[in-house]
């Protein structure tokens, strides 16, 4: 084995020597010979004649010993990467085509493999991530929730002080907290865990410690904070001494413990973890509600996590948990909170919850960008099959130019094998240096989509980065590798298969039809693809122009947001309530306000207030369908200019002794069908006492946009703010008399003057906010359009190349056609049929294959059906025309062939 | 018989020059006249196929070589037999000591019978 590697490094870098070496020898063998025969008395001239005429060509000889030697085959690698750089050296605009193409090929799809990699198959940076899972409750809880993946308290603890299948398990809930730096305030986002939370996870803490049983086992009793690794370098400048110093957060102290090891930023990636809190000090953190310490089970609001035991899959401990969870129902059924609102068929309901694990990496982030990132990269995968479909093209066209080439070779001696090879190393030099161009247009390409898509303060923070690491290489290398055998091998092939004496033979110019149906039928794929490409284009532009177009349901050309929370900076309710009267006030005030409005939930920011209301026909009903709430101050209608279709707003006055609410025509429709519902009567269900419907309706207003855009109008109801006493923060919507734009600094200045204690958040117009909020739309739409302009130009290049080339070929017939007397529009129509054909069969299969694959794309449609005709009509004419209209220029080029030159030409 | 390149059998080289350095090391020279003699001259090995097999054989860690002086004090490359070398000769001795008294039985040689 040793004297094998010493050989193959020998070969390798002493290769001169050895070859030297070898002469000698033979030289002394040669001269060894010679010195027996005249020892045996022959004349020294005749001696030497016979000794090497034995020895028998000395050139043979050392060819035979190094065709022996280790990492011979390395050598003629070597030479056919010399001899391809040549070739292509040789002829530099089919090489640049060919590399530029490929490197916008692979540069798209390592782009977006980058993101969805990062975004969508990374999982957590922890130790062994696969074993993590998020444990959920499906079905309906039946009271309220923090989102879709939590549970109580409560239950959290059942779960996991009783199941067998967790090595460990935690629970989480991400807050909005304030901190003070100098006189500003700022917002950042917060962790807060149970105590085996880092433990767990298997992340350790660079300095310090992390957060102990002791931290987390007395409500309020430790104010310590673990700072994640980043913003330990941000906020504290990577202070060594940081642990032990102590800052406020929502205005209590708090004593930094350590922190975490770098490179991650909680279990979610979409909102990075500033700080990790024990979650015994809720209260302190999010000082408007206490799920902790009034132990409500209709409250769910942690998100549980567990690691499974090795060895178990998710399957398994889903069903060991299951009857864990089943006993936990058993006993909740019972309980006033539940029975109080519950009937008896929705206790049925809720026995029939159940347990789902879902993979501890998930986040909202991931769910939603999952299919638009796995989308994206289809499309342009397609795009680099249209363009490998291009190059192969190319490389059939050029090997038949080089049939002579090859016809010499292979006569030579050249085994085909080696021709096969020759041409892949070509194709692969191309596509390496394609992969190389490309990785830096991906880098480019990721660091542009990820500056338009993320606000401009949110680029550096989020964990996604446009610098490829090992996997995206790894991706690239192997996509280079895919695409030279799909371009490369096919032709390579062919090429192998020349004859020998035809090729060498004097053609008198014809030339040979080699790969003309193989060229073909890839036109044909081109057009498929590139149809399937159009057609996704239009569905993903008209769905963005449908969004655009229903807007929320009100005017929002002069409206300006922002958001404060001032019981975190240590404001108190009856505080808060009174800041709020004064600031509508003071903006009132402001030159250039129109009017002021405040709403305790922003709209269309993906957020919803839901609970199950109860009347005299109705009551109970799960959260999909509870309707939408909010509360808001008397001009909040008239300031975002939703009309009134009934009855009235509010007023100040509208505060007691009844409970006021306007509601819109879908909650009318839905509650009150066939009646006035002005007058009527309803109630919120509330698990903590019984509820009697006294909430009397004054108005009804216009349905409009609550959650997002996409949303089908939902039965919505509103109280007056001024009503109710446990205000924590609120939205402003401000209409403004000129552009909105114009009046943000102002308008950040005057609340900066107004009160620097309380951070304003989400400063925007709304006209931004919902452009904002079609940032996904915006891309999968811009993108697949580029995509698909690009597929499209692709398969036309593609037709006229193997048009044009027929049309050549057939110089001679078309000649004669015309000197027997066709007419020239006989000859287009002859071209143009092939046209036409290619045309048409491409692009029913491209139909086909749309309407194959349309439900995969439904769910990422607005306004439209993933099959709709008219776009794929659309997709197909312009494609038709392109593709035509390339197609006519050889047709034309033929009819205007002269017949006394064709016929010359043999 | 002597001057004609017999076929040899595969493998067959390979002992051959085995058991040509088993003794003593030699250049390439040198072991095609040993070769030679070993066999009484029914075995005349030409430079086209000694030196190519003296090189994959070294390369396989049969042999090792070094530079030495020859009779007329011409500078040669001189081949050994390596351990890994002894230990081949020694199988392949017992294989083709198998194989030619099987063959003898099979072909009745001895026997007259021709």
């Amino acid at each position: 084995m040793i004297s094998r590697l010493r050989a193959f490094w020998n070969n390798l870098f002493r290769r001169k020597q050895l070859d030297r070496d070898l002469d000698e020898e033979l030289q002394a063998y040669v001269e060894l010979v010679a010195a027996e025969k005249l020892r045996s008395g022959m004349d020294p001239e005749e001696a030497h004649r016979q000794a090497r005429r034995q020895t028998g060509g000395i050139d043979q000889v050392v060819q035979n010993v190094r065709d022996l030697r280790t990492g011979v085959g390395l050598d003629r690698l070597a030479q056919d990467v010399k001899f391809g750089l040549r070739t292509l050296a040789k002829n530099p605009t089919f090489s640049l085509v060919a590399a530029g193409t490929l490197a916008l090929g692979i540069g798209a799809n390592t782009a977006m493999f980058s993101l969805l990699d990062q975004v969508v198959l990374k999982l957590l940076p922890v130790s062994h991530p696969e074993q993590l899972v998020i444990v959920r409750e499906t079905g309906n809880h039946f009271g309220n929730s923090y989102g879709p993946n939590t549970i109580s308290w409560p239950m959290f603890e059942d779960l996991r002080d009783n199941n067998q299948v967790f090595s460990g398990m935690f629970c989480r809930f991400p807050a909005s907290v304030a901190i003070g730096y100098g006189d500003r305030a700022g917002q950042i986002s917060a962790e807060l865990v149970s105590s085996a939370y880092f433990q767990t996870l298997g992340v350790r803490a660079i300095l310090g410690r992390t957060i102990s049983h002791d931290d987390d086992s007395v409500p309020d009793s430790k104010p310590v904070v673990v700072l994640s690794y980043s913003f330990w370098q941000s906020y504290f400048g990577a202070d060594p001494h940081v642990v032990g110093r102590t800052f406020a957060i929502n205005g209590h102290p708090m004593t930094v413990i350590g922190v975490a090891q770098p490179g991650f930023d909680g279990v979610e990636m979409g909102n990075p973890a500033k700080v990790f809190v024990p979650i015994m000090m809720k209260t302190e953190m999010t000082p408007h509600s206490d799920g902790l310490k009034d132990r409500r089970r209709r409250l769910s609001w942690v998100t549980a996590y567990g690691r499974l035991k090795p060895g178990l899959t998710a399957e398994q401990a889903q069903a060991s948990l299951q009857p864990l969870l089943h006993g936990i129902l058993e006993i909740e059924a019972q309980q006033p909170e539940f029975t109080r609102s519950a009937t008896s068929a929705d206790r049925q309901v809720f026995l029939r919850n159940r347990i789902q694990l879902l993979s501890g990496s998930d986040n909202g982030l991931r769910e939603d960008m999952r299919t638009p990132l796995w989308l994206l990269l289809a499309l342009t995968g397609a795009v680099l099959l249209l363009a490998c479909a291009n190059l192969a093209n190319l490389f059939l066209a050029r090997a038949t130019a080089r049939e002579r080439e090859f016809a010499v070779r292979l006569a030579i001696g050249a085994g085909r094998a080696r021709i096969v090879r020759q041409l892949l190393v070509e194709s692969l030099l191309l596509s390496g240096g394609g992969t190389l161009v490309g990785l830096a247009l991906a880098f480019v390409a990721d660091r542009t989509l990820l500056r338009i898509y993320l606000p401009a303060d949110a680029v550096n923070e989020f964990a996604v980065s446009p610098i490829p690491d090992v996997r995206v290489l790894a991706f690239a290398v192997g996509v280079m590798l895919l695409t030279s055998v799909v371009f490369g091998l096919l032709p390579a092939v062919r090429s192998s298969r020349t004859e020998i004496t035809p090729s060498l033979g004097d053609r008198s110019g014809a030339l040979s039809a080699g790969g003309t149906s193989l060229r073909r039928i890839l036109v044909g794929i081109q057009m498929s693809l590139s149809l399937l490409l159009l057609f996704a284009a239009g569905l993903f532009v008209r769905t963005l122009r449908n969004l655009e177009n229903v807007g929320p349901g009100f005017p929002t050309g002069h409206l300006l947001t922002f958001t404060t929370t001032p019981t975190l900076s240590g404001y108190s309710y009856d505080e808060t309530k009174s800041w709020y009267e004064r600031l509508s006030v003071n903006l009132q005030a402001m030159p250039g306000v129109e009017s002021v409005a405040l709403s305790t939930m922003p709209i269309l920011r993906g957020f919803a207030w839901q609970n199950a209301i109860l009347g005299k026909s109705f009551e109970g009903m799960p959260i999909e369908q509870q309707p939408c709430l909010s509360q808001v101050s008397p001009d909040y209608f008239t300031t975002l200019g939703i009309p009134l279709i009934a009855g009235r707003a509010f007023t100040p006055r509208d505060v007691a002794p009844t409970d006021y609410a306007v509601v819109n025509e879908s909650f009318a429709r839905e509650y009150f069908p066939r009646r006035n519902p002005v007058g009527q009567r309803f109630g919120l269900v509330d698990d903590m006492r019984t509820v009697t419907p006294n909430t009397e309706i004054i108005g009804v207003i216009a349905d409009t946009k609550y959650r997002d855009l996409r949303e089908t109008p939902h039965a919505q109801a509103y109280f007056p703010y001024l009503a109710i006493s446990n205000i924590r923060g609120m939205t402003a919507y401000v209409r403004t008399k000129g552009d909105p734009r114009e009046f943000e600094n102002a308008l950040r200045e005057r609340m900066r003057q107004f009160d620097p204690h309380v951070p304003v958040v989400d400063l925007q117009t709304v006209t931004e906010q919902i452009g904002f909020s079609l940032r996904t739309e915006r891309l999968v739409a811009s993108l697949s359009a580029v995509f698909g302009g690009v597929a499209t130009l692709l398969a036309v290049i593609g037709l006229y190349g193997v048009m044009a080339y027929a049309v050549l070929r057939r110089t001679r017939e078309i000649g004669i056609r015309i000197a027997l007397g066709a007419l020239r529009s006989n000859v287009v129509a002859m071209i143009m049929r092939e046209v036409l054909l290619l045309i048409g069969c491409g692009s029913a299969a491209g139909v086909v294959l749309a309407l194959a694959l349309a439900s995969l794309i439904r769910s990422q449609l607005y306004g439209l059906n993933a099959r709709d005709p008219s776009t794929l009509i659309g997709a197909a004419i312009v494609l038709a025309l392109a593709a035509g209209l390339a197609g006519l220029i050889p047709a034309l080029r033929a009819s205007s062939v002269d017949p006394t030159t064709a016929l010359r030409q043999e | 018989m002597a001057g004609a390149e017999s076929d040899l059998l595969q493998g067959t080289l390979d002992v051959l020059i085995l058991k040509a350095l088993a003794l003593q090391e030699l250049h390439g020279m040198g072991v095609s006249r040993r070769i030679g003699q070993m066999t009484n001259g029914a075995f005349d090995v030409k430079a086209g196929s000694l030196f190519p097999a003296l090189h994959r054989m070294e390369q396989a860690g049969w042999l090792t070589s070094s530079w030495g002086h020859a009779e007329t004090n011409r500078r040669a490359k001189f081949y050994a037999l390596t351990k890994a070398g002894r230990k081949h000769l020694r199988t392949e001795t017992n294989r083709w000591a198998r194989i030619s008294l099987a063959m003898g039985a099979a072909l009745g040689v001895g026997q007259e019978a021709l």
